[in-house]
């Protein structure tokens, strides 16, 4: 297991490397002149030529790679054009939401998935299971975002229950209560993904129902809740925990939509305004902490799918 | 050819048996006709132009006269969903197809040339370390907003998927007993991977190119919304809703009629998708319930 665990960690680095070139490749083929954003229209040729000197932009691309890579390995994500802070700081302040977020979203997924996924299996081929696995793939076509926007049409204008936009944090005024600036948000964001897992759960329980140890055990005359429950609820298991892992994965870019929906005050939006500001430094800083944390929610579901299932280190 | 487990494909009329026990799935096949026949007809069909502009007519509720109401410019909300659907399907062909060749190419080539693999497959890594919708975002910042960018740049995302499916696949295909058997008859490298893998990797890529179709409607809505999409000016799905957003609590029809438009859509593809799925399935022919 931990030569498993060291082999994976290693096969990262190449990776990760390659990624942080294409980062500060992409972002420095993005059209536009970040000097000359920042200076703005009345700026001089001259005063954008000296602004382009001191933020080091007229060096050869491969020079500024390395120095921002060395910063980035001390742990300096560099300053931000725009707000003139620490890109480290910019990218603290919203993942307050963001995180808040991608846990609420969670909490949604596996209180509605996980349930309707069994019931769906459990009542397989009945008119239950039709009206989970249809409502599920329906739930799965929706874009988040017009989902969203239909929630503050009902919820926010027209019942006036929950706020549609913004998001003060916690330790603001309002505290915990706060937090349902963030249901309609993670409702949208929450919907698809527990369609998937809802699939997901039905389809590993169906396919472990069919194998021959489940036979053994109704064959013993085993309750068939305990073979739901012990047997193949168990075994299904495996499926479904790399499921929530490569969920909360693809929580990190879909609330790049959702965020802009809401006006939410996180990562995602943040990706989004900082291309439209020409902000290098937090575009490429957004961006390398999204992918790392991408890769390694990726990799810690190998892990745990491999502490499940242990044929798979053994592969 | 030898024919491997990989094309369980059925013969075309037993798709009408199944079809017609899947009521729901037979209904989704009628609808992306009448999609596609919008898309073709939509010229003839849809009462006034798409981009005609007419400031008397803003913002009117659905009537008799404009069925889907009209947009803050006074745009027939029908005809702009109707020409919609070309996009939607010159967006979901385009995406499959880049994606397709592109990911089949990658995979079969790094499966088969196994020093070539570990270079190509070791960029298709890196480019899956990007979460698909991020990707497709950063893509499209470098460059500009056009119909032809859309569908490279989400034909990119989805190429990488499908080169590690093909890969995997194909690696299985280059170990069989038929491929040695090709190489002892002396046939060329080209011969081996069209005549004999290709033909062996048909059904699951006709599976992975319905639910690119599916994804690419949503992603390319998505784009569309951030402002990152289809250029502003052209009728597409996508776009209806980014251009609503800010009247959705005068005119909540802008919002619903072309929104349900992709979601019907998707789910048709989807359910197609289902059917095409299953019936590579071996365990198929006892398990025909689901929906």
């Amino acid at each position: 297991m931990s030569v498993f665990i060291i082999k994976r960690l290693l096969s990262l680095i190449p990776t990760l490397l390659l990624a942080s070139m294409l980062i500060f490749l992409f972002v420095h083929l993005i059209p536009g002149d970040p000097a000359a954003v920042l200076l703005g229209d009345l700026a001089t040729p001259e005063e954008v030529a000296a602004l382009t000197t001191e933020m080091g932009l007229d060096e050869p691309v491969y020079l500024q790679y390395y120095y921002w890579l060395t910063h980035v390995l001390q742990g300096d994500l560099g300053t931000s054009i725009f707000f003139q802070v620490p890109v480290l700081t910019v990218i603290g302040d919203g993942a307050e939401t963001s995180i808040l977020l991608a846990l609420m979203t969670m909490i949604w997924i596996i209180t509605i998935g996980l349930p309707l996924g069994i019931l769906a299996a459990s009542r397989h081929g009945t008119i239950v299971d039709q009206l989970c696995s249809g409502g599920a793939m329906m739930a799965a076509s929706v874009p988040t975002f017009w989902l969203g926007l239909y929630l503050i049409l009902i919820f926010s204008v027209g019942l006036g229950w929950l706020p549609s936009s913004g998001f003060p944090s916690l330790t603001d005024d309002g505290g915990v209560f706060n937090l349902r600036y963030l249901i309609l948000p993670s409702l949208a964001l929450a919907a698809p993904n527990a369609a998937l897992i809802i699939r997901l759960v039905r389809s590993s329980m169906l396919d472990v129902a069919r194998e021959d140890f489940v036979r053994t055990a109704r064959a013993k005359g085993l309750h068939p809740t305990r073979i739901a429950v012990k047997h193949v609820f168990r075994n299904a298991l495996i499926a479904v925990v790399a499921a929530f892992g490569f969920t909360f994965a693809a929580l990190i870019s879909e609330a790049v939509v959702t965020e802009t929906v809401f006006s939410l005050p996180g990562i995602g939006r943040l990706v989004v305004q900082s291309i439209l500001r020409r902000d290098y430094p937090v575009i490429q800083g957004v961006i390398l902490v999204i992918v790392v944390l991408y890769m390694t929610i990726n990799l810690l579901v190998d892990l745990a799918y491999a502490r499940l299932d242990p044929r798979v280190s053994l592969k | 050819m030898s024919s491997l487990g990989l094309s369980l494909m059925l013969p075309l009329q037993n798709y009408w048996c199944i079809l017609w026990r899947r009521k729901l799935t037979l209904v989704a096949v009628i609808w992306l006709l009448v999609i596609v026949a919008a898309a073709l007809l939509a010229p003839w069909i849809s009462p006034y132009d798409p981009l005609d502009i007419n400031a008397m007519d803003r913002l009117l509720e659905p009537s008799m006269t404009h069925w889907f109401g009209t947009d803050n410019f006074g745009r027939d909300t029908l005809s702009r969903c109707i020409y919609g659907a070309r996009m939607a399907i010159v967006i979901g062909l385009g995406s499959v197809l880049v994606a397709l060749v592109g990911g089949t190419l990658i995979g079969m080539l790094s499966a088969y040339f196994s020093r070539l693999g570990h270079v190509l497959m070791r960029g298709v890594d890196v480019l899956m370390a990007f979460p698909a919708l991020l990707l497709a975002l950063i893509l499209m910042t470098l460059l500009e907003r056009s119909i032809v960018n859309t569908v490279l740049v989400i034909g990119l995302v989805y190429m990488t998927t499908t080169a590690r499916i093909i890969f995997g696949m194909s690696l299985k295909l280059k170990g069989e007993v038929f491929v040695d058997a090709a190489l002892c008859t002396g046939a060329s490298h080209s011969r081996i991977l069209l005549k004999h893998m290709l033909p062996n990797l048909w059904s699951p890529l006709l599976v992975q190119a319905s639910f690119i179709f599916a994804f690419a409607q949503l992603q390319a809505a998505a784009l569309d919304f951030l402002g990152l999409g289809l250029p502003p000016e052209v009728p597409s799905w996508g776009n209806m809703l980014a251009e609503a957003r800010i009247y959705i609590t005068r005119a909540s029809w802008l919002l619903t009629f072309p929104g349900l438009l992709i979601i019907l859509s998707v789910f048709s593809i989807n359910l197609v998708g289902d059917l095409l799925r299953d019936s590579m399935d071996p365990r198929f022919k006892d398990d025909i319930a689901g929906v």
